[in-house]
């Protein structure tokens, strides 16, 4: 006997019906932030327009987003003593650090202590496309540097950890922030460019104890 | 727009649908009745504690309550533990037991069990809540690493939790029990719709457990010396956590299930198959999405990210279904009545029973915190949104919004029943779940606005020396507001129900409206209905939306960032 039923009522569309949110897969697959059968690569949440580097679109899965594909290796010793160099190679008189710089101190170095190029020439031109390593140790209740002095258009290494215990390193840019959960001795890593200058607030997201509310630091963006 | 006409058949609850679900709670045997008013007491008494430190937390987080750090923190841990553990898993098991044993029609089995499952419960319910009060503040996680140098308060909250689990164990046993015993004297052949659900939570509830000892067991040890320093908390709470969410959702749509059929006398127009498979589909669709949750931990790789993302777009499957199956059911019965208009027939609903009233405004709800929620699950979003207070902003829709407003109404339906007397004030009851949302929704665009411009989830003072945009204590002082007309307005539903515990006897017995819908199946389905359909569509619409829009503000900060990072 035929299903008298209008459609509207019958199993089958009703069971349907619950699938229904699983169609915005066509708003993230129209940003690139769904994988399509036909073999698009998703892109990262960045601008494909304002990328100053053709890989900031092809990460290809890289979790480290490293320019050369791999994921970050470095211990959380390593991560330490190359810390301790760059600040001390980075160092301002004001308690910054600037990795365009050279320390006032007069230490000088034309990389960093793992290696990667963070070009210290004395006001000379960086190439953008060549990342410069940055390192961010956050700690119970603060951040080393809790002040950088970077560039606008140029692309920065950022390595972090946190040295204690679970922290955040979100940096607030106006209408939203980046947030950024560090895990202790793990070495996060991102590859950042901002594209204005400007004063930004780096503050902890995840709650590390009392003096939690007064964890910040500053990056100032020329 | 028309209405169901006047001459549909109306009934009074209760007992009047035929269901009898009251008849069945009011004569269960007074043993099983003291078990059940204590837990629902205990129930109560934590979502007291809950909303009062929730409505603190969200005036000290207004600037309106200055607080000192410590003090502020141990409120949000009181907050949490109470709602989020203590109200949530003792109704769950509350309504469990009750509806359990109604299905049997004899009460409970395995009654020690039940009392051993109390009793345990509420050990652990006094337990968390002076660690909480006293001990270093851990939030509602209960995260070691917090009080590295202090074992005594990972020690203690943990044990709290534990015995909570333990009594939860004991007490779906009991419920399994009372489910099972039709079945073993061979008085039913098979699990109705509702029975099977029963079933399926109670394991739930036992799995849950489960991932609670795993989660805090090596918290307990290690404070007693007898294991390592629990490193890997983070992940174990994270399997907990997701279950202790979707659980109660679960139940909700049970409650709705039950409730639907009290208060109109409809039951599913697809039959219990349908229903059951819906139920079991929890299991399927809940545990792969928990990925959303680690979005943001710098070990998780991008392959795993973007599976992440796209399991969890089947998180809601279940739940859409079974709000499909309801509404849809109702609508069909409805014009089989005669019912007529778009929505009209919605009109015909028996809205001046609070029941019906917390009922319908939690679906409304629901759909609200559904659209933030697709927002929030998507991976390349996370690092805007996750840790901030995005996240209360929009889940305060489900907890408060959804599983409170609906577990009350299962109770202000049980209540009376249980005790013989009648539900205080129903005509002021039945107008609070529109204030209610009215404030959650005030409560909830200026959460999500401010978490979207990266207000952080778990932080008092925000002013950040004055380098905090001048927007972010603007929107948390609505917050405030908005928490405030919220939880004012629930706190009479809350005393409402709690008068109506306390009373027994002592108010007369007083009928509340219902319908009775049920028509023969011939008479079902001949003419469209619309309402399940377009509620869905227009669900998705706005999560289009937002989800757009989200996507364009990220590419808009002046910023470009690879990776999520991780190493070794």
């Amino acid at each position: 006997m035929p299903d008298s039923r209008h459609f509207t009522t019958r199993r089958g569309f009703i069971a349907g019906l619950g699938f229904g949110a699983v169609s915005l897969y066509g708003a993230w697959a129209a940003y690139g932030a769904a994988p399509l059968p036909f073999g698009h690569t998703p892109s990262t949440e960045s601008a494909p327009e304002s990328a100053p580097d053709s890989q900031a679109h092809d990460h290809g899965g890289s979790a480290a987003g490293s320019h050369d594909g791999h994921p970050a290796a470095a211990t959380a010793e390593s991560f330490r003593l190359d810390h301790e160099a760059f600040l001390r190679t980075y160092g301002q008189a004001d308690g910054s650090v600037d990795p365009h710089a050279v320390s006032h101190t007069g230490g000088h170095s034309h990389g960093t202590a793992n290696g990667t190029h963070a070009d210290g020439s004395h006001g000379g031109h960086i190439a953008a496309a060549e990342p410069v390593t940055v390192y961010l140790m956050a700690q119970k209740f603060a951040y080393s540097p809790d002040l950088l002095r970077l560039k606008a258009g140029q692309a920065y290494r950022f390595r972090m950890m946190a040295d204690d215990i679970t922290h955040g390193a979100s940096i607030q840019l106006g209408m939203a922030s980046r947030i950024v959960r560090l895990r202790p001795n793990i070495v996060s890593e991102q590859t950042v460019t901002f594209t204005k200058p400007g004063e930004y607030l780096v503050y902890c997201t995840v709650y590390c104890g009392q003096a939690h509310d007064a964890m910040q630091g500053r990056i100032v963006v020329v | 727009m028309n209405i169901i006409p006047q001459d549909a058949p109306v009934a009074v609850a209760p007992g009047g649908t035929g269901y009898g679900l009251t008849a069945r709670i009011h004569t269960l045997p007074r043993p099983d009745k003291a078990l059940l008013n204590l837990l629902f007491g205990a129930a109560l008494l934590a979502l007291v504690l809950g909303l009062a430190g929730g409505l603190l937390t969200a005036l000290a987080r207004a600037g309106a309550l200055p607080l000192y750090s410590d003090d502020a923190y141990r409120l949000l841990t009181l907050h949490g533990v109470s709602v989020f553990f203590y109200w949530l898993y003792l109704i769950q098991a509350a309504l469990l037991l009750a509806l359990a044993a109604a299905e049997n029609g004899r009460g409970l089995a395995l009654r020690p069990a039940a009392w051993a499952g109390v009793a345990l419960m509420l050990a652990g319910f006094a337990v968390s809540e002076w660690i909480s009060a006293t001990g270093t503040p851990l939030l509602y996680d209960g995260s070691p690493e917090l009080a590295v140098d202090d074992p005594r308060s990972v020690g203690v909250f943990a044990l709290g939790y534990l015995l909570l689990a333990a009594g939860l164990t004991a007490s779906a046993t009991s419920g399994i029990a009372t489910l099972l015993q039709p079945r073993r004297r061979g008085e039913t052949a098979e699990f109705g719709a509702v029975g099977f659900a029963l079933f399926a939570w109670a394991g739930f509830l036992i799995v849950s457990a489960i991932a609670a000892a795993n989660a805090f067991l090596p918290g307990l040890l290690w404070s007693l010396g007898a294991g390592p320093f629990p490193a890997d908390h983070g992940t174990e709470w994270h399997i907990l956590f997701h279950n202790l969410h979707y659980l109660p959702l679960m139940a909700t749509v049970l409650v709705w299930y039950v409730l639907t059929e009290h208060l109109t006398g409809v039951t599913s127009i697809h039959g219990a198959r349908l229903s059951k498979i819906i139920f079991a589909a929890y299991l399927v669709f809940v545990p792969p999405t928990s990925l959303y949750h680690m979005f943001l931990e710098p070990t998780l790789s991008e392959g795993v990210r973007v599976v992440g993302s796209l399991l969890s777009l089947f998180v809601s499957v279940p739940t859409l279904a079974a709000f499909a199956i309801i509404v849809s059911s109702l609508e069909a019965s409805a014009r089989a009545h005669g019912a007529t208009g778009f929505l009209g027939w919605m009109r015909g609903l028996p809205w001046s029973n609070p029941a019906m009233a917390n009922m319908g405004w939690a679906a409304v709800n629901m759909m609200a915190g559904l659209t933030f929620a697709f927002v929030l699950i998507q991976g390349d979003l996370a690092p805007m949104l996750s840790d901030t207070f995005f996240v209360p902003g929009y889940f305060h829709l489900f907890a408060v919004g959804v599983l409170t407003q609906t577990f009350l109404a299962a109770l202000m339906v049980m209540l009376p029943a249980l005790n013989g007397g009648s539900l205080w004030r129903p005509a002021l009851l039945a107008r609070m779940p529109a204030l209610v949302t009215a404030g959650l929704l005030l409560f909830a665009a200026a959460g999500i606005a401010a978490g979207t411009m990266g207000v952080p989830r778990r932080v008092f003072d925000i002013g950040y020396g004055g380098m905090a945009p001048t927007a972010w204590p603007v929107l948390m002082a609505v917050v405030g507001i908005g928490a405030s007309l919220f939880a004012a307005a629930l706190s009479v539903s809350v005393y409402g129900v709690v008068r109506t515990l306390l009373s027994g006897r002592k108010v007369a017995a007083a009928d509340l409206p219902a319908v009775a819908w049920r028509v023969e199946r011939s008479r079902i389905g001949t003419a469209p209905a619309w309402t399940g359909p377009a509620s869905i569509a227009a669900l998705v619409a706005v999560m289009y939306v937002f989800t757009i829009a989200a996507f364009q503000l990220i590419q808009s900060l002046p910023i470009v960032a690879i990776g999520g990072g991780h190493g070794h």
